[in-house]
């Protein structure tokens, strides 16, 4: 754009600031820093939730192992889905989100920036105790700690209560998280940005918000009652004097399911703006697909009960759940039927954001199809707390935050940073990690449906047939850790390496290209009429149309100047 | 897994219908995400055909969806209703289990399972029981939740404190059959097996009868010796 410079030269007008950039990051109540805090913080958990992972993969890798004792293992288990889940998976979909839904809307911030910044504050807070913890006494009890184990008289130290204090700050602060984005996203939006406007990406932020505000508050109900029943003689969850030990599982795994979908909506809403962007196509059918996001979030966490179809409840709520886990395969096949469509007929550059997004539908399709046997009752009594059940949770889930997440972060690094990611280290982590990622889940599969072999457990022995299935998975597993570490390397190099970008490196379709990269603090200077889904190429068209240059056909409709 | 029971029969023909299933979804999802990704490159040179939908392909699709579901879970429900019959007592069976199934109560405790059998005998670890004879497991447990699990002769079935849940089971096969608990239950989770040894059904009255004697025996002996003033 022509006024680009003028533009820098007036933010250069702007005093220096006068502290450090750190400490301008850490008191910043600017949607970006807060977006970026939380999505750098949640790379650097991903790491450590490798670390974790590969320490468990090295003593299941041989038979009879004595590399952890069972203890260690299972503090290893209990940070590892604590990490993985609370530290990496949602602090990445929101910080996503409440980066670059504003941006996408249009609006110059957010509506309630100070509950944000204390949203991120209480998470990292719910951080440093965990890993604080974990340098003492973390806890024992499993990645969901299915009570009553979690309960005093089983587990006497304090590693639940940090795991409880953890994630129930983690979660109080995504709920003040979603709560800004909710308010923003209502009531910032440009003008003429009606609802069937609103880029798909900001969409599933809308959707994810509604969903942390119903599931978060579940989960803390359920920790409150976990440490009253620790610390305050409670007896929520212990059995013999009016408690029940299925209550904690019931509210936990309503919490859990819907936090799947979350991560599954946040892939899809990003996929969605790659694949459109890339093949320079509209989304094909927006509006199928944004109301196959909002049945996903409600429809998936009804389905919560498909995690208890071994538990002694009532065969009609067993069907219940089966049919709502069943009727998932309507609203996420019309997504994946939807992001295909697109591609077809378009004009598709296999650039690294377009490359994980494919990646990321093909995992996520393997993860969801194996699912399909996790939810038919008989055949779940079979294969639930097998290593089947571990492949198919990680198919979906790091095909949703890993791959889908390394999407997004090749699309909007250049945004936030100015700079794109190296094209060449991407596709070389991008490659090993589909090596990765296939060797070590596909083995477990063989494992867990083929010999049995039960989940969670510190060892397995030599007689149990899975020998091979289980070295294959921890080689894997170590490919699957070099790929993902590849990728934060290029992540950290580039932002002072890469080759510098324009604001709208793509040829994006959405207004949070029409900002600076990185956006000023204000995020627009002046912000166009929304007439259509694509304001951005609205844009380009009037001006190729202004300046008499010809760059689209000429049979498109023309674009309102 | 090699079933070796009704039920198990029918868990077996249902895996593999979801296996059919979940292999159908996987290709017909990745063929069509390879051909796309492989024919609309940009190297063609043709502009992007700015399509922004179609209503008739989206109800067919969605059509073929919800019938694609509906498909699997009609067959789901048919099959687990078919692995939920109680199953009857054969002529080899015990003829004390011909009308009621055999009761039998296991329970769970970290890191065993204890069996108590109908004449007040009883077990740990290890679980002998009659061929083709239909036996009624009452899973209960002491401490935490833990998954009784023997993949060949039924499905796995969660004993949660204050809940008894029943696993009923009969196999025309002779022989032993091994399982793991699968709910984490603490440091020795990974060591809780259970075995389960199918014999005749004479065989099975001699066992428990003998377990019979040697606990009493063994309880008179421990008295005898509180008595004599002998305890160690």
């Amino acid at each position: 754009m022509s006024q680009k410079p003028s533009l820098e030269i007036a933010i250069d007008a702007f005093p220096a600031k006068q502290r450090p950039r750190w400490i301008e990051l850490a008191t910043s109540a600017d949607h970006k820093d807060i977006g970026r805090v939380m999505i750098g913080a949640s790379l650097g958990f991903l790491f450590l939730a490798l670390v974790e992972l590969l320490m468990m993969r090295l003593q299941l890798a041989i038979p009879d192992n004595t590399f952890l004792s069972p203890v260690t293992f299972n503090r290893m288990l209990s940070d590892y889905g604590a990490t993985a889940v609370f530290l990496f998976a949602i602090p990445l979909v929101l910080g996503f989100f409440y980066y670059v839904a504003p941006l996408q809307i249009g609006a110059r911030g957010t509506a309630l920036p100070r509950l944000g910044q204390l949203g991120l504050a209480i998470y990292a807070a719910g951080a440093t105790v965990l890993y604080a913890a974990f340098l003492f006494t973390p806890s024992e009890a499993g990645v969901n700690p299915l009570a009553p184990l979690t309960e005093l008289a089983f587990l006497a130290n304090n590693g639940v209560d940090a795991w409880a204090t953890a994630t129930g700050l983690a979660t109080l602060g995504f709920i003040f998280v979603a709560i800004d984005l909710l308010t923003t996203l209502r009531n910032m939006r440009a003008p003429g940005m009606a609802w069937r406007r609103v880029p798909i990406f900001a969409w599933a932020a809308a959707v994810g918000s509604w969903l942390i505000l119903f599931i978060g508050p579940v989960l803390l109900a359920a920790l409150t009652m976990l440490m009253i029943d620790r610390n305050y003689d409670g007896i929520f969850f212990a059995d013999g004097s009016g408690g029940a030990p299925l209550l904690w599982q019931h509210l936990s795994w309503i919490f859990y399911s819907g936090t799947y979908m979350l991560i599954l909506i946040f892939a899809f809403g990003a996929i969605a703006e790659i694949v459109a962007t890339f093949s320079g196509k509209p989304l094909f059918n927006r509006g199928v697909v944004m109301g196959s996001l909002a049945a996903i979030a409600v429809v998936g966490t009804l389905a919560w009960m498909q995690n208890m179809l071994t538990a002694p409840i009532g065969s009609g709520w067993m069907y219940f759940a089966m049919l709502m886990s069943l009727a998932l395969i309507v609203p996420f096949g019309l997504i994946i039927f939807n992001l295909i469509s697109t591609m077809v007929g378009g004009a598709l550059r296999m650039r690294a954001p377009l490359l994980f997004a494919v990646g990321a539908i093909s995992m996520i399709s393997i993860g969801l199809a194996a699912e399909i046997e996790h939810s038919m009752v008989a055949t779940a009594w079979n294969l639930k707390d097998t290593t089947d059940a571990t492949a198919a949770t990680h198919f979906a889930l790091v095909g949703g935050a890993v791959f889908g997440g390394f999407a997004a972060l090749h699309y909007w690094y250049p945004k936030m940073t100015g700079r794109t990611m190296g094209e060449s280290l991407a596709r070389i982590s991008f490659w090993t990690m589909i090596a990765g990622i296939l060797l070590a889940f596909v083995p477990l599969f063989f494992a867990g449906a083929g010999e049995g072999q039960v989940i969670d457990a510190y060892k397995f022995f030599s007689g149990d047939g899975v020998d091979a299935y289980n070295l294959i998975a921890s080689i894997g597993t170590l490919i699957l850790a070099i790929g993902i570490v590849m990728t934060l390397v290029n992540a950290i190099s580039s932002r002072e390496n890469g080759p510098a970008a324009g604001h709208d490196p793509w040829g994006g379709d959405t207004l949070e290209w029409f900002a600076l990269s990185p956006p000023d603090p204000h995020n627009f200077d002046v912000l166009p009429d929304v007439r259509s889904t694509r304001p951005m190429r609205d844009i380009r068209l009037a001006i190729a149309h202004r300046s008499g240059r010809s760059e689209e056909p000429a049979r498109e409709r023309q674009p309102v100047a | 897994m090699a079933p070796h029971s009704p039920a198990t029969d029918q868990i077996d023909t249902l895996l593999w219908i979801g296996f059919i299933a979940a292999a159908i979804v996987v290709i017909a999802i990745n063929v069509a995400l390879f051909y796309a990704v492989r024919k609309y490159r940009s190297e063609r040179g043709t502009e992007p055909r700015q399509v922004s939908g179609g209503r008739k392909i989206q109800f067919r699709v969605g059509a073929m969806l919800t019938a694609f579901a509906a498909l699997v879970f009609i067959v789901s429900v048919i099959f687990t209703d078919k692995a939920r019959e109680s199953p009857t007592t054969g002529s080899d069976g015990l003829a004390a289990a011909k009308k009621v199934p055999l009761q039998i109560e296991a329970t769970g405790q970290q890191w065993l399972w204890r069996y108590d059998y109908p004449n007040g005998a009883f077990s740990y670890y290890k679980l002998v029981v009659p061929v083709d004879t239909a036996v009624a497991l009452d899973l209960v447990t002491t401490d935490v939740i833990h998954t009784w699990n023997v993949p060949d002769l039924a499905g796995k079935r969660d004993a949660v404190p204050g809940k008894t849940a029943k696993v009923v089971f009969s196999t025309a096969d002779e022989g032993s059959y091994t399982g793991r608990s699968a709910t984490l239950s603490g440091q020795a989770y990974a060591a809780m097996g259970t075995e389960v040894e199918v014999v005749s059904a004479a065989d099975y009255q001699d066992y428990i009868e003998q377990l019979k004697t040697d606990i009493e025996s063994a309880q008179e002996r421990v008295v005898s010796q509180i008595e004599s003033g002998n305890v160690p």
